[in-house]
């Protein structure tokens, strides 16, 4: 059975260069080109591509906010977005009476409201302050509140835009259970979101979309690897320390991860955030005394970091034939918020050359995390040195 | 399991029926939102449900002050004030209905460009909210009436389709206005001169048989003019509206209101891509 179906599906925007003798010159663009694509019944779809690669007109084309150029979509079952739709509140209503109103908002009937309010406010978590005005609401409560509302749609295919950026971690915990939830019970659901981990996690297969097209469509973790690579091929220029001489390829780097603390794979991370990186190394024939290194190149293709086994001490260690892995752990990633490309490459220290020259198939992005004045992080704390208080305080924000 | 075919924006002239399938699924919103509209009226003013009574009150005070006592203005024999009152019920229903649903999309823009609904819910829920003050407006006419010793007739049922296509005229003029109002604000800076305007074009200060006979055919695809002269005849004067004034108003706003709607749905399929 199939839930959603797009059919040759194209949305032009006219946008409107303003000029200051009015009129202006008008610009066509297409947000989606001939979109055909199906999702089954209970799948879940993640979609993924760079900002204006059409992800969100797919949203608003789902969600009937506008509506095609031309052909056409069908849907089977009742559709509903999760997002954040605190902006269907009024400031003088209660918490209780918004629900209410947004709820009908969302499509849903005044009695299967009554029947979850209690769901909703307590999966918001602002019980206490459910009688109150909305106006005197925090801005997390606010958007926890609408967020709850939408959480509790009853729906068939449900589209989930970036939600899980929403709110605190305990928040963003129950979400995704909420998801998990929802996603046993059988609905159909299409993700959107720039945390391309949470999408391989969730999905059951991704699209990746570039300039308004579907490029490819597959497995989460062959389709985010493509996306990786086209991101690198894009964005970064050339990088300054390609090899010189020859790779021997007597051992091969097949792949770079990267990994949360807790060993879910991460696509991106925050300045000042603990970092695994994890390199695949397949060696046929075994290399003494090597050195692995990982680079992380900035847009201008300058390395900016670099992580490296023992290279100046005396110890030494040597790959012997198989499938390796090393990985580097940092505890407080010190790089500014960016995109990154990845490189590795595999040495010998007794300067025979370059064994093995990876490069341009991962990207790393760093979000805004501990603040940055200067060009980078570095974990440091405070104390009085005056013999006032010992204490040490952390200085970071 | 219901299908849903979303199809391109071009092709909503063709789907009447299913506008109005999809619209009666809201009926819960449109109910949620019009009681909101009308709470959240008069909750922030302190003289609350008083302005419904104000308002025309206060502008017979000025009207009957101006037209009758300066100006002479005839009155086909009813006291004067009364004489404004009765034209002014329908008219503020009129004015202010399509005063606010103008800009009802454009006030909304947050939600418009977030959810999904039947716009025309937003325009609607304003016209809901005339109609409750129409209904406090009319009980202060039953006092002025008493006041001025005019019998309230069984004649007084007919202004209830007189106020229905009332509500359909003012519903055909909201959906337009609001539709133009997304692409173009200019409506909504030029609409109170355009309104004013409007009222004069209307027998609402002066009576109906003050016209020249031979304008009268062209004053009269005005639906206001019958709608307006057909709430004199009935409450005034106890009599049937006369059929002449009420048959244009209908057949115009027949017509006007299916296209009228239309051109809305058209409009509203890229809406939130302009507002």
């Amino acid at each position: 059975m199939i839930d959603v179906r797009f059919e040759d599906v194209s949305k032009r925007y006219r946008l409107r260069a303003s000029s200051r003798h009015g009129g202006g010159r008008e610009q066509e663009f297409w947000a989606v080109r001939d979109l055909r694509f199906d999702v089954q019944r209970g799948e879940t779809v993640g979609v993924i591509g760079h900002n204006g690669a059409g992800k969100s007109t797919i949203l608003k084309l789902l969600s009937r906010i506008t509506a095609p150029t031309a052909g056409t979509i069908t849907l089977n079952g009742r559709l509903a977005a999760l997002i954040e739709v605190g902006s269907g509140f009024h400031p003088e209503l209660t918490g209780r009476e918004n629900v209410f109103l947004s709820g009908s908002i969302l499509g849903m009937k005044r009695r299967e409201i009554a029947q979850k309010l209690d769901r909703i406010i307590e999966f918001s978590g602002v019980e206490r302050f459910v009688d109150m005005p909305v106006k005197w609401y925090s801005s997390g409560m606010y958007v926890r509140l609408g967020f709850a509302v939408a959480a509790h749609l009853e729906a068939d295919i449900l589209l989930v835009d970036e939600v899980l950026a929403v709110g605190d971690a305990a928040f963003q915990l129950r979400c995704y259970e909420r998801i998990g939830e929802l996603r046993r019970a059988g609905t159909t659901m299409l993700f959107i979101s720039h945390d391309l981990g949470s999408i391989e996690r969730l999905s059951d297969r991704v699209m990746l979309m570039d300039h308004g097209r579907l490029v490819a469509s597959g497995a989460p973790r062959d389709i985010v690897r493509e996306y990786q690579q086209l991101v690198a091929s894009t964005y970064v220029s050339d990088v300054a320390d390609v090899p010189a001489s020859a790779v021997t390829g007597v051992a091969r780097i097949s792949d770079v991860r990267f990994l949360q603390r807790d060993g879910h794979q991460v696509f991106s991370t925050c300045t000042g955030d603990p970092l695994r990186a994890l390199v695949d190394i397949d060696v046929t024939s075994p290399v003494h005394d090597a050195i692995v290194e990982v680079f992380y190149y900035s847009r201008d293709g300058r390395t900016l970091h670099c992580q490296q086994s023992t290279a100046l001490s005396g110890a030494s260690f040597a790959l012997a034939p198989g499938r390796r892995c090393l990985e580097f752990t940092c505890e407080a990633m010190g790089l500014q918020p960016g995109i990154y490309t990845i490189g590795a490459s595999i040495r010998e220290r007794a300067g025979a050359g370059i064994v093995d020259w990876w490069y341009g198939g991962r990207v790393l992005a760093v979000e805004p995390g501990k603040s940055v004045r200067g060009h980078f992080y570095a974990p440091h704390e405070w104390r009085w040195a005056d013999g006032a208080a010992a204490e040490r305080h952390p200085a970071d924000v | 399991m219901s299908t849903v075919v979303i199809r391109p924006a071009s092709s909503a002239w063709l789907h009447l029926g299913d506008h109005l399938a999809r619209l009666r699924e809201y009926t819960d919103l449109l109910h949620t939102l019009s009681l909101h509209r009308i709470s959240v009226r008069y909750k922030q003013t302190s003289l609350g449900v008083l302005w419904a009574v104000l308002q025309p009150l206060l502008m017979m005070v000025i009207f009957t002050g101006v037209f009758s006592v300066l100006a002479k203005m005839p009155s086909e024999g009813a006291p004067y004030a009364l004489f404004a009152y009765t034209a002014l019920l329908p008219w503020t229903f009129f004015s202010t209905t399509v005063g606010n649903a103008t800009n009802s999309l454009v006030t909304h823009t947050q939600l418009i460009t977030k959810v999904y609904f039947p716009r025309e819910i937003l325009p609607i829920t304003y016209l809901v909210a005339a109609v409750f003050d129409f209904g406090i407006g009319f009980l202060v006419l039953l006092g002025l009436m008493g006041w001025f010793h005019v019998p309230l007739t069984l004649q007084t049922w007919n202004l209830i389709p007189v106020i229905a296509l009332l509500a359909a005229w003012s519903l055909a003029v909201s959906l337009v206005l609001a539709a133009v109002q997304v692409r173009f604000r200019d409506i909504g800076v030029a609409l109170p001169v355009l309104l004013q305007l409007w009222m004069f074009g209307s027998p609402v200060i002066y009576p109906l048989s003050a016209l020249p006979e031979s304008w009268r055919n062209w004053y009269l695809l005005n639906p206001m003019a019958g709608i307006v002269s057909s709430c004199r005849d009935i409450l005034l004067r106890g009599v049937a509206p006369d059929p002449v004034p009420l048959r244009f108003a209908l057949i115009v706003t027949t017509i006007a209101l299916p296209i009228a709607y239309l051109f809305f749905k058209r409009a509203e399929a890229t809406m939130a891509d302009l507002i």
